[in-house]
């Protein structure tokens, strides 16, 4: 990082001549500058073979890699998540071919997963309750930050008497209570599908990232740089998006990871209270309802999604820690 | 006509106590071509009225009364799609901090390149091509290259060199430097100070620069504008002002800079002026430096505000006991 004073070292009775002689300035460079600024460019040149040229992305990548605890529920969280895809591509099993006598078998090398009461093969099943639990998490993450993000960033980034208002609305919203709430919901709609649970899961959990965005947008508006950009003319939709949103990727990424878990363990524990996707299909919540009303003689039935489910909350969790520090610019050192 | 004519600008800032008078009654002009130096310690206004000016006074500050015509344009009650259009490409602006003015998130190409495709009908490759030019004219090596690095990788001083190219780009009438090197190492400092000076006389700029360092003022500035607790006290050519101080203030100031050749009266101690300056949320009707002047006496100094007076051709000075008319008088020192 010294190459740019190596012009302004040059003694000062140069610069002085050089000022008299008038033009545009690249005209009036010396030799002696030439000379300088090839070496700089030289050295320049050398730094930039030894040290990879760094964009942000690339940077945390990196950080992220370094944690092994993070790598490791990264490889679990995608080996989970190709489990639940590549499954029932693959499985000659019918998952909702009914065979009593093939019922509650033990898992075996035919069955890994035992099959249930109706002689289903659970462990396809617990592949597509995996489908199922995963579109739900993602879906309902996916609008919670949604929702949250525009809630927060418009209250932060207006200010003044509309982020008072927005604000006390939610203080009003926060509390009302997660899951009663989700239930009311499912109440109302009197149906249950994959929309009306997003819904249901959405609906009383924006709350927390709303502040969020809404303290990073307040934040990030004292930044002298959003102050510089309002200064070279540009607009404000603009400065939102480039100055203040886009610097919010890091932290939304991070929410993103810690708000899955929690909205797949809603789903698990709606479905396990009876207010699941109806049968004949399952998400880990449903599966793990309907072990529970034999866990005494067949445990595996109610072991297994509920080892899927603390699989993906735990690899999740240790996921948003690692990309908590890998975008925190202030770990860069680290 | 001046380039910019700033008449009696009042801007306020609503507080829970009441109204902090920031910037009261300021009036001062700037020809074209020519150098304004505004000085004075924290709080004075200074940076207040730069930001005036471009109209980017935030809540709870507004502009209360007052005039500021630019090129002939009045900008306090020009409508905010205007005045984004002439932040940027007529009236630029360079901050303190370089470290926090550019957006950590994009590179510095990205950050250039935008400035001048928001004033100026150029396509990507030729705002490229124009950014790379400007970061060679601000003496940056290696621009081309360069262009694709974050600000992360470079100094502080190459990052005001950087803000200074882009305040640049869209050639400017008007640059406003806000203590442009206060946050740099005192020997990028004069390399950024000469830059400044050459960029200047290359594009025929006009600047405002702003400064609570008398060095810097003296290097750069053509007139002085003296500025204490939110009004105008002294304004002079640069020289009138060094040579022949009159204000109380403007003497305590420069006699409270550190000199190598002299020896010091006060045994080797820094003089300085005792007090602080007066709380502008209820601004004495008296002289404001009055409880602070050596020379306020039996006269009305603590019960009537003085005016600014010319006290001889183009030099004006707010005070009842400027420097030259102290010996005719029989109050003298306290």
């Amino acid at each position: 990082m010294s190459e740019p004073d190596v012009v302004s070292s040059e003694p000062a009775t140069k610069r002085r001549g050089r000022r008299l002689k008038g033009g545009p300035l690249q005209t009036r460079r010396t030799e002696f500058e030439d000379t300088l600024a090839r070496t700089a460019s030289a050295r320049g040149a050398e730094a930039g073979a030894s040290l990879p040229r760094a964009s942000l992305w690339g940077d945390a990548f990196h950080r992220f890699m370094k944690n092994k605890a993070s790598v490791v529920a990264a490889v679990a969280f995608l080996a989970l998540l190709a489990f639940v895809i590549i499954v029932p591509f693959v499985s000659s099993e019918d998952p909702y071919a009914l065979d009593f006598s093939q019922a509650y078998l033990s898992p075996s090398w035919d069955h890994p997963f035992g099959t249930d009461q109706f002689g289903r093969d659970l462990f396809i099943r617990t592949a597509l309750g995996g489908r199922v639990s995963f579109a739900i998490g993602f879906a309902a993450t996916f609008t919670i930050m949604v929702v949250g993000i525009v809630y927060g960033a418009t209250a932060g980034f207006l200010g003044g008497h509309v982020d008072n208002a927005l604000m006390r609305f939610l203080d009003a919203l926060y509390g009302l209570p997660y899951l009663p709430f989700a239930i009311m919901t499912l109440a109302v709609f009197g149906t249950v599908n994959f929309w009306t649970m997003v819904v249901a899961l959405t609906i009383a959990s924006w709350f927390t990232t709303a502040r969020v965005m809404r303290g990073q947008i307040i934040t990030l508006k004292q930044n002298d740089y959003v102050r510089a950009a309002y200064a070279a003319g540009a607009k404000g939709p603009r400065v939102l998006y480039r100055h203040l949103l886009m610097n919010t990727l890091g932290v939304i990424i991070v929410f993103v990871f810690l708000e899955l878990p929690g909205v797949i363990l809603g789903e698990a524990f709606l479905s396990f209270l009876g207010l699941g996707i109806n049968p004949p299909k399952a998400s880990w919540g449903t599966l793990a309802q309907d072990g529970y009303t034999a866990y005494q003689a067949h445990p595996y039935i109610i072991v297994i999604p509920s080892l899927c489910i603390a699989w993906l909350i735990l690899s999740a969790f240790f996921i948003a820690d690692g990309l908590r520090d890998a975008l925190d610019p202030r770990t860069k050192e680290a | 006509m001046a380039l910019l004519e700033v008449e009696d600008l009042r801007t306020y800032f609503k507080t829970r106590e009441g109204e902090v008078h920031a910037v009261d009654g300021v009036s001062f002009e700037v020809e074209e071509g020519s150098v304004l130096g505004i000085v004075g310690e924290s709080g004075c206004g200074k940076s207040v009225t730069s930001l005036s000016i471009m109209g980017l006074v935030q809540s709870p500050g507004r502009v209360v009364s007052g005039s500021i015509r630019f090129d002939g344009r009045e900008l306090t009650t020009m409508s905010d799609k205007n005045l984004e259009d002439v932040r940027g490409k007529q009236i630029a602006m360079i901050f303190q901090d370089p470290m926090t003015s550019l957006n950590p998130t994009l590179t510095i190409g990205t950050q250039i390149t935008e400035t001048i495709r928001r004033h100026m009908d150029l396509s990507k490759s030729a705002a490229e091509k124009r950014a790379i030019g400007l970061l060679e004219e601000v003496h940056i090596p290696d621009a081309a290259r360069r262009l694709r690095d974050y600000p992360h990788r470079f100094s502080g001083g190459m990052r005001q060199r950087v803000m200074i190219a882009m305040a640049l780009s869209c050639n400017p009438q008007l640059l406003i430097a806000d203590e442009p090197t206060t946050a740099l190492d005192v020997t990028v400092q004069a390399g950024v100070l000469e830059l400044l000076d050459d960029l200047r006389r290359d594009h025929g700029m006009t600047m405002i620069i702003i400064s609570h360092n008398m060095g810097v003022i003296a290097e750069t500035a053509e007139q002085v504008l003296v500025m204490y607790a939110g009004q105008v006290v002294e304004q002079a050519t640069v020289i009138d002002l060094f040579d022949r101080p009159e204000h109380p203030y403007t003497e305590a100031l420069l006699g409270s800079l550190p000199k190598i050749d002299e020896p010091n009266p006060r045994n080797g101690r820094l003089s300085t002026i005792p007090g602080r300056p007066p709380d502008l949320l209820v601004p004495p009707e008296a002289c404001r430096f009055a409880p602070r002047c050596r020379y306020a006496g039996m006269d009305d100094c603590n019960k009537v505000q003085p005016e600014l007076r010319e006290i001889r051709t183009g030099h004006w000075v707010r005070s009842n006991h400027p420097a030259s008319e102290r010996a005719a008088e029989p109050v003298g020192a306290r």
